[in-house]
């Protein structure tokens, strides 16, 4: 029992440390940072507070979709397919306001409020799978898990307020060749005789933190990878038929390019322990994190996403290089305020550009 | 009205696939882009496996199989046949919950899910049917590999998706025959469940649990020469690019103690079902040779990990964050 050595300090290796305790774990990681710069202070898994995981796209592997993406974030990887199928005009019920308005519109394809138009047809449908054995959580044979469900909503309600597909990509027109009628009217009058609908349905092979982030960014970049075939009112047989020759297809005009940034609020240790140590130094003693993974989504309660869009053609009113934010939302604690978000608004912007080159690179 | 609240719903009106003009207009067009066999009668696609692509799941491996065929792409927007796609992950074996009762055994669970996009005609997400029927074959298939006595009271899930599966028969003549979902043949689901046994089998070494033997899946299949009315054995036929397939068998095979844990056979097999049988073992030994490469650089990559871990862990030491309590 005389032992020389004093007894040893408890210690674990590392995977343990971070199953037993991951709070003090992540904690211990991102106050150990050299005093002269804490902002290098690195998290579990390598990264710094404000490092992205650098995204890659791969498109157009699929081949019953009309366009697709896989996209790999770190050790997120998703699928993401876009099909296209005829919507039959008499199988919708009133259309033909939809129809008028576009005619008045006519050549104005910059703006129009058409969100409407794809909201109450149901054109759009984004759908997201998590039970692929994707994650320990989400295990087959349920319904799907509330996460999924806030997942695909946030990403539908996005998709729309961000007005990224147009209406009139989607319509099926076709002009009468009947001359009588032309002559009377004076300019040919198109008809409306189907819609595409998107099924936009995204798979996550692997999911380790930040769903939300890696599925938008593979149904923008499906999105932006689909090619509609030319789709014509065929009079002799009363259908819709298409055109099976590429030259003649086009892609989706989508507006603008947003990208989603989401962020993670950890809180430093309890306030009451640490007050007199850590307050001097670290400040407010919590770290805003870029790009969770699903190990820190699992000790922060307070997330932030702000899509924000700089491309040219969102036609910003503001200064700053014409970023506009097309969304925000926070939930979970009362950390960030109107100062923070002030600069993870300008991460966001930063991170514009590194997924614009990116897509930029693979389209 | 049968609608899913928990998910995003189509119109309700239905929507329906395009139909191109060119197949509808000129009945030589179609024929134009049937695909045919380039591969001799006893040639394997080729196959890509990859495993530990999941790193949340104790195991998991994705395979691909392309397809042969090199039909003229950039000239037609029609799909071409698709290639095989499956991922697998396992997540297990874990504790059953308490309120289980005991099971002195490793209970297996296996689902076998198609993504929306994996056909030519779209799926929904609830499971259906098939998707059913292929699991419980998938099951069977690893049910008899596992040794279950070293986990009582646990259980396994093998999930297996896949994003892209093998047609039935070549399209045209589904459409032809205007039933629309294929004529039921079902052939493609026997390559889908060879496919979903090599996968499962690969992801279960990538999580080391205990087995008696590797088991690798198969297809082969009887099919009607085009012009004379021989019938030939071809090992791994690709359904799209044979017109009549008369019979087709898909197995589950232990290659090192010559056993068959699963067995599927359709069609009109004829006087002597074991060359069929043989022939899709034969299959069988060959996607085995891809399993056991990948697996062994797997296992060596992860030993590789350890090693150096463990050469730099005596530095480490020092490093290992200190808990006091």
């Amino acid at each position: 029992m005389a032992s020389t050595q004093p007894p040893a300090a408890l210690s674990f290796p590392r995977p343990i440390f971070a199953a037993v305790s991951p709070h003090p774990f992540l904690h211990a990681h991102l106050t150990t940072a050299p005093p002269s710069k804490p902002s290098h202070a690195l998290r579990a898994n390598g990264r710094t507070a404000h490092d992205f995981r650098t995204p890659s796209i791969h498109t157009g592997s699929l081949t019953h979709s009309n366009g697709s993406a896989v996209v790999r974030l770190g050790n997120t990887s998703v699928v993401c397919g876009v099909r296209a199928e005829i919507l039959k005009e008499e199988d919708v019920s009133g259309t033909a306001e939809y129809a008028d308005a576009e005619q008045q519109r006519d050549g104005d394809d910059a703006d129009g409020d058409d969100m409407e138009e794809l909201d109450s047809l149901r054109l759009l449908v984004p759908n997201v799978e998590l039970s692929t054995g994707s994650t320990p959580q989400h295990i087959p044979g349920s319904a799907p898990s509330a996460f999924a469900q806030t997942l695909v909503t946030r990403l539908r309600a996005l998709l729309l307020s961000t007005r990224l597909v147009r209406a009139a990509d989607l319509r099926i027109l076709h002009a009468p060749l009947d001359t009588a009628e032309q002559d009377s009217d004076g300019a040919a009058q198109n008809q409306l005789k189907a819609y595409w609908t998107l099924y936009i349905d995204t798979f996550f092979i692997s999911l380790d933190g930040n769903a939300f982030d890696a599925a938008w960014l593979a149904i923008l970049a499906a999105l932006q990878d689909t090619l509609l075939p030319r789709a014509f009112w065929d009079d002799d047989l009363e259908m819709v038929l298409c055109s099976d020759v590429p030259g003649e297809a086009r892609r989706l005009q989508l507006r603008g390019l947003p990208v989603a940034s989401t962020f993670a609020v950890f809180e430093g240790a309890d306030k009451g322990a640490d007050a007199g140590g850590d307050a001097e130094q670290q400040g407010p003693g919590s770290w805003v994190l870029s790009d969770p993974d699903a190990f820190e989504e699992s000790v922060c309660s307070e997330s932030v996403c702000v899509v924000v869009d700089c491309g040219t053609a969102a036609k910003g009113k503001g200064k700053g290089k014409g970023a506009v934010v097309r969304r925000m939302e926070k939930n979970g604690g009362g950390v960030v305020g109107r100062e923070e978000m002030k600069g993870l608004v300008k991460r966001a912007v930063e991170r514009w550009g590194v997924v614009e080159a990116v897509l930029g690179g693979n389209a | 009205m049968n609608t899913d609240r928990r998910r995003i719903n189509a119109p309700s009106g239905g929507t329906s696939a395009p139909v191109f003009a060119r197949t509808v207009k000129e009945p030589g067009y179609l024929q134009s882009l049937r695909p045919t066999r380039t591969r001799g009668p006893n040639e394997l696609r080729k196959i890509f496996l990859q495993t530990s692509l999941v790193p949340s799941a104790s195991g998991s491996a994705y395979l691909e199989i392309p397809t042969s065929t090199n039909t003229p792409t950039g000239k037609t927007l029609i799909p071409p046949t698709s290639s095989l796609k499956i991922t697998a992950s396992i997540q297990g074996p874990k504790p059953l919950p308490r309120s289980a009762p005991f099971s002195p055994s490793l209970l297996l669970t296996t689902t076998v899910k198609f993504a929306p996009f994996a056909t030519r005609h779209r799926r929904g997400y609830i499971r259906d049917s098939v998707e059913r029927d292929l699991g419980v074959h998938v099951e069977t298939a690893l049910r008899g590999v596992i040794i279950g006595e070293r986990w009582p009271k646990s259980g396994v899930e093998v999930v297996i998706t896949v994003v892209e599966g093998d047609e039935d028969a070549w399209w045209g003549d589904a459409s032809g025959g205007g039933s629309g979902n294929g004529d039921g043949g079902g052939w493609g689901l026997l390559n889908v469940l060879a496919g979903c046994i090599t996968v499962a089998s690969a992801a279960i070494a990538d999580a080391g649990i205990d087995c008696v033997d590797m088991v690798s899946g198969g297809v082969a299949a009887i099919i009607k020469t085009p012009n004379g009315k021989d019938l030939v054995k071809i090992l791994d036929p690709c359904p799209a690019e044979h017109q009549n397939i008369v019979a087709a068998c898909a197995v589950g095979y232990l290659a090192g103690r010559d056993e068959i844990t699963e067995l599927w056979m359709k069609g009109d097999v004829g006087a002597d079902p074991e060359e069929l049988i043989e022939g899709a073992t034969h299959a069988a030994v060959g996607s085995l040779s891809v399993m056991k490469e990948v697996i062994l650089e797997g296992v060596e990559a992860k030993f590789k990990d350890q090693l150096s871990v463990n050469n730099d862990g005596l530095k480490r030491k020092q490093q290992d964050v200190e808990m006091s309590g």
